[in-house]
């Protein structure tokens, strides 16, 4: 039956597609972006979930051109165009792989946006979606008080508790591999500087930057932040941390919630308004962020205003590398690899800064991961919503990393949780860091020897 | 309703499915529509279903169970060809190697390996440069493409020039007949085993001949050295002439390609620019390898050659990292089309090296009377030249314009007393370009042969041979299949 509509509608002119298109709502697939791709297959070994299935609706190829023939009416929004469409990791890597530059991931942001518009998710995935993506991310106040509670179960020993009772066996596999290595809760940035507009520089003020906090790095991995605060700070930097700004909304535009992510990017677009530099140490935030301009294809306002703040988004480590970084001199004595997320590598071409910077440690044995640059798995919430394919990437991926470094070190919160989850499933001893967490530590250390020897 | 329909599967489906597995087959329409083509976009057409075999009893048995039946099948690697080979026009059953994967073993002291069809032809080097060896066949898309298909197109690639194509690299092959029967050719290493050459005849059969299911392959000692040039022109002529000064001066580089001015807006606008100065008109990419005494001296008279014939700058390649963004560069020429075009259609002439000058003016001639921008892309060395037609489908007409063009560019090759293809094969889209280069009898003769190994034509149906004396009828069903595709 298919096969007569493609001949029927071939026969007509081409040109009359867009009257064809089987987007019925807002906001659909950029004709622009399709047609850029020639079908040469360049980017098939690059794509996780088609080494794992080897079927080509699987690989960025076969997304391509089924995102294309709805818009040229041979397929309809459906189940069968979703599942393509929702197992994409969303990892980019066809992007670098693409001799076209076609922008694979933005268009399957926007196929997204489509299936979600004519199919709203329903069942326990849409409570558990709209939980966490309406009603969490986007209110930090919220974010904190779960963070609070997550801290409470950890720290009253409920955790020991239910780890001993056996009730981790009656979850599912990847549920309970999650809550295995869920972090040690610390102490939020947003919380610790309630009260203070400016975080002063260490010596002479080189610049002022503004540091997006980012939700679940704060409440998770308030740490992180502390660590990114440090190193700005000790590099001559005065760091804000904008009150106003809310989640990136990289969630919920991977989901296909184009309007929330629309809501978010305007709040963060006025929070950081004054801000010169807005540094980020989350790659799938920075990667988001960079990536407003997409969201506001049509609203030529907004459209420019967001211009203007992606141009002023800068991962960490890159900021670090282009503005001049003090060279630690304390040695941390650790054989480190690291792992590139896709959202620094593939989508914002950061690859070489991290690695200089763990190279400028003294002390550190630097071992390269081969394919470092291949997903984890994480791809924000893929690996509740997807967790077998999660799981195989992550098989491939922990086969390569070294078997016997001490550390993997990466600049992504969903990577750390995820490679985390391989290092217990694998019975590694490696510990998982954020490559600034490194630099930071060794800073401290050459501050207690300073102040030892002052 | 729709679901209804699915439900009541076809029983080839169902029979299929116990031969491979309920996970291993697809035959929804939505999820058939990613295999309506291959690199060669101008043709779609349904598979029947798709199916992936893990092993060679899997890949018999599918083939027996079509053979029985009468329905039409084809293998399918990784989809990259540009000629149409793997495009399902009979609603074949689609027979994908892609999961037989594995590289089963290497033989340094034999300087072979093994592998199955789906294994990606650049991790057999990957797999084995650390141990100092590599394989030498290396088309552009070797990233992605399969050592199986590789044997079906003889594949060639940049540096072929100094190594030779797929065939001279292929060892033995073990081969599911059309009718199901396995058989193995070759493999003893032997330099040449008594009787006819089959492996010299499957190589290159372009699927039509029986599924490769196991191949051996020679592998080399990585040279001990190697040094790249890149050198511009103002003048794609003196450019030409100078490829030909460097063979006649006894060099064999490891390879010597060219590009054109629109081919290197393509390159810079892509995914991997070098910085090509934008007014240039051709740039050359040589490279030599061996024992690394000989090269400066190569080097040296290959710039000497260079600069009798104007080039404006020359450059030797400081580092690997920018020997190999050059290659990248290069590499992915074509696909880098998609960043200045909305598509492409590549050309795969071969002629005299001596006669290129006059074939890139006959080119130009035809770019200029279609009104299309054709760019172009050489392995010059060897006289294979990949004119790139650029236009839009979505033009009426505009497909019809360039596929003339091509036909134009191949015959502009053959009447120099070239041919029509160089590796990238005939497939369906140059089967009716075969008459350039062959006559009715030679036609009838080579499909004899083919009907001794495919007698019910079952396998890879309508590809490689225009149909003999019914031409007419085949140049109308090209003209109609052209008319109602996009
Ligand atoms: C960007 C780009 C660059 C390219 N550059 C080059 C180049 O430099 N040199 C070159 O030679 N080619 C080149 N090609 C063409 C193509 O990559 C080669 O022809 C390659 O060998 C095809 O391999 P594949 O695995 O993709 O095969 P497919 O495209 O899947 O199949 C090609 C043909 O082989 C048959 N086939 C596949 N597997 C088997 C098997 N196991 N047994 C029997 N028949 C089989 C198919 O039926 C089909 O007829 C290029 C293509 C692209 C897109
Ligand atoms: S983003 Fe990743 S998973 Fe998605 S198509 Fe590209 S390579 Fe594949
Ligand atoms: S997305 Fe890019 S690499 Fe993949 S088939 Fe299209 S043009 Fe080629």
């Amino acid at each position: 039956m298919l096969k007569e509509l493609m001949k029927k509608k071939d026969a007509s002119l081409p040109c009359e597609e867009n009257t064809l298109s089987n987007y019925f709502a807002k906001d659909h697939p950029d004709e622009a972006k399709w047609a850029d791709c020639v079908h040469c297959g360049m980017c098939l070994e690059a794509c996780p979930t088609y080494l794992e299935t080897g079927q080509e609706q699987h690989s960025p190829r076969g997304r391509v051109h089924l995102i294309k023939s709805v818009a040229e009416g041979k397929l309809n929004v459906n189940e069968a165009f979703a599942d393509p469409v929702f197992q994409c990791l969303d990892c980019r890597a066809c992007t670098t792989a693409c001799p076209a530059d076609v922008d694979v991931g933005g268009l399957i942001e926007e196929a997204r946006g489509q299936v979600r518009q004519a199919m709203p998710l329903r069942g326990w995935k849409g409570a558990a979606g709209s939980f966490f993506l309406k009603r969490l991310f986007p209110h930090p106040n919220r974010m904190q008080t779960v963070s609070g509670l997550l801290k409470l179960y950890q720290q009253s020993g409920l955790q020991k508790v239910m780890r001993r009772s056996g009730a981790m066996k009656v979850m599912p596999d990847h549920l309970a591999g999650m809550e295995a290595i869920m972090p040690e809760m610390k102490a939020s940035v947003q919380k610790t500087y309630k009260n203070v507009d400016l975080i002063p520089a260490k010596g002479a003020v080189k610049a002022r930057v503004a540091m997006l906090t980012g939700c679940i790095m704060d409440v998770m991995f308030g740490d992180i932040n502390e660590s990114t605060i440090h190193v700005l700070t000790y590099n001559g930097n005065e760091v804000t941390l904008p009150k106003q700004q809310t989640c990136c909304g990289a969630l919920h535009v991977h989901a296909g919630d184009r309007d929330t992510g629309r809501k978010l990017a305007k709040q963060n677009i006025e929070a950081f308004e004054d801000a010169g530099k807005v540094i980020v140490n989350a790659a799938g935030c920075g990667c988001a962020l960079k990536e407003y301009p997409e969201l506001f294809k049509d609203d030529p306002e907004w459209r420019d205003r967001a211009e203007k703040f992606a141009a002023k988004v800068e991962d960490v480590s890159k900021y670090l590398c282009d503005t001049g970084y003090v060279k630690p001199e304390s040695r941390i004595h650790k054989s480190i690899t690291y792992h590139d997320a896709c959202h620094l590598a593939h989508g914002q071409g950061v690859r070489h800064e991290p690695r200089q910077m763990l190279q400028d440690i003294p002390g550190v044995e630097y071992k390269e991961m081969k394919n470092a640059d291949t997903c984890c798995g994480s791809a924000g919430i893929y690996n509740l919503t997807n967790p077998e394919m999660a799981g195989a990437v992550l098989d491939r991926k922990m086969a390569d990393v070294p078997e016997d470094v001490e550390m993997i070190s990466m600049g992504n919160p969903g990577c750390m949780l995820q490679m985390a989850m391989g290092v217990q499933k694998y019975g590694r001893r490696s510990e998982i860091v954020h490559t600034i967490q490194l630099l930071d530590w060794a800073y401290q250390k050459d501050e207690q020897a300073a102040g030892k020897k002052g | 309703m729709k679901r209804k329909k699915q439900n009541k599967v076809d029983p080839h489906i169902r029979s299929l499915t116990k031969i491979v597995g309920e996970s291993e087959i697809l035959y929804k329409p939505e999820d058939l529509i990613s295999y309506d083509c291959d690199g060669f976009t101008v043709h779609k057409a349904l598979p029947k279903a798709v199916v992936f075999p893990k092993n060679t009893e899997e890949v018999a048995a599918l083939v027996q169970y079509c053979h029985m039946n009468h329905l039409p099948f084809l293998a399918r690697g990784a989809g990259t060809g540009l000629s149409g080979g793997a495009i399902p026009l009979n609603e074949e059953i689609i027979i994908s190697l892609v999961k037989m994967k594995q590289l089963l073993c290497v033989d340094y002291e034999n300087r072979q390996a093994v592998v199955q069809p789906g294994y990606v032809n650049l991790k057999l080097t990957n797999s084995i440069s650390d141990k100092g060896y590599y394989y030498a066949p290396d088309p552009s898309s070797q990233y992605v493409c399969t050592i199986g298909g590789n044997v079906a197109e003889n594949a060639g690639g940049a540096h072929c020039l100094k190594y030779g194509v797929t065939t001279n690299h292929i060892l033995g092959l073990e081969v599911v007949l059309p009718h199901g029967e396995v058989i193995e050719i070759g493999g003893e290493g032997a330099p040449d085993s008594p009787g006819y050459d089959l492996m010299g005849l499957l190589t290159g059969s372009e699927g039509t001949l029986g599924i490769v299911t196991k191949i051996t392959v020679r592998i080399l000692k990585s040279p001990q050295g190697k040094k790249t040039v890149l050198a511009y022109f103002d003048d794609v002529e003196e450019g030409s002439r100078a490829v030909s000064d460097i063979i006649a001066a006894g060099i064999v580089p490891a390879a010597l390609e060219m590009m054109d001015k629109t081919a290197i807006e393509g390159v810079e606008a892509g995914t991997f620019p070098v910085g090509h100065p934008p007014d240039i008109e051709a740039f050359l990419l040589i490279e030599v390898d061996g024992i690394m005494a000989g090269l400066e001296e190569q080097i040296e008279q290959i710039l000497e050659v260079c600069e009798s014939w104007n080039v404006r700058e020359v450059k030797v390649a400081k580092s690997e990292e920018e020997r190999s963004r050059w290659w990248a560069n290069r590499k992915t020429g074509f696909g880098a089309m998609g960043a200045i075009s909305p598509d492409y259609l590549v050309q795969d002439g071969v002629i005299p090296r001596s006669r290129l000058p006059e074939v890139l003016k006959e080119i130009e001639k035809i770019s200029r009377e279609s009104g299309l921008r054709i760019a172009n892309i050489f392995h010059a060395g060897d006289g294979n030249l990949h004119p790139l037609i650029l236009f839009d489908s979505r033009v009426p007409g505009e497909t019809e314009k360039a596929l003339q063009a091509g036909t134009a560019c191949l015959k502009a090759c053959a009447d120099v007393g070239g041919s029509i293809t160089g590796e990238h094969g005939v497939g369906i889209e140059k089967k009716e370009e075969m008459r350039f280069i062959f006559t009715e009898e030679e036609i009838e003769a080579q499909l004899d042969i083919r009907d001794v190994f495919n007698p019910y034509d079952l396998l890879n149906q309508g590809k490689l041979f225009p149909k003999p004396s019914r031409c007419m009828d085949v140049k109308k069903i090209v003209k109609d299949t052209v008319a109602v595709q996009s």
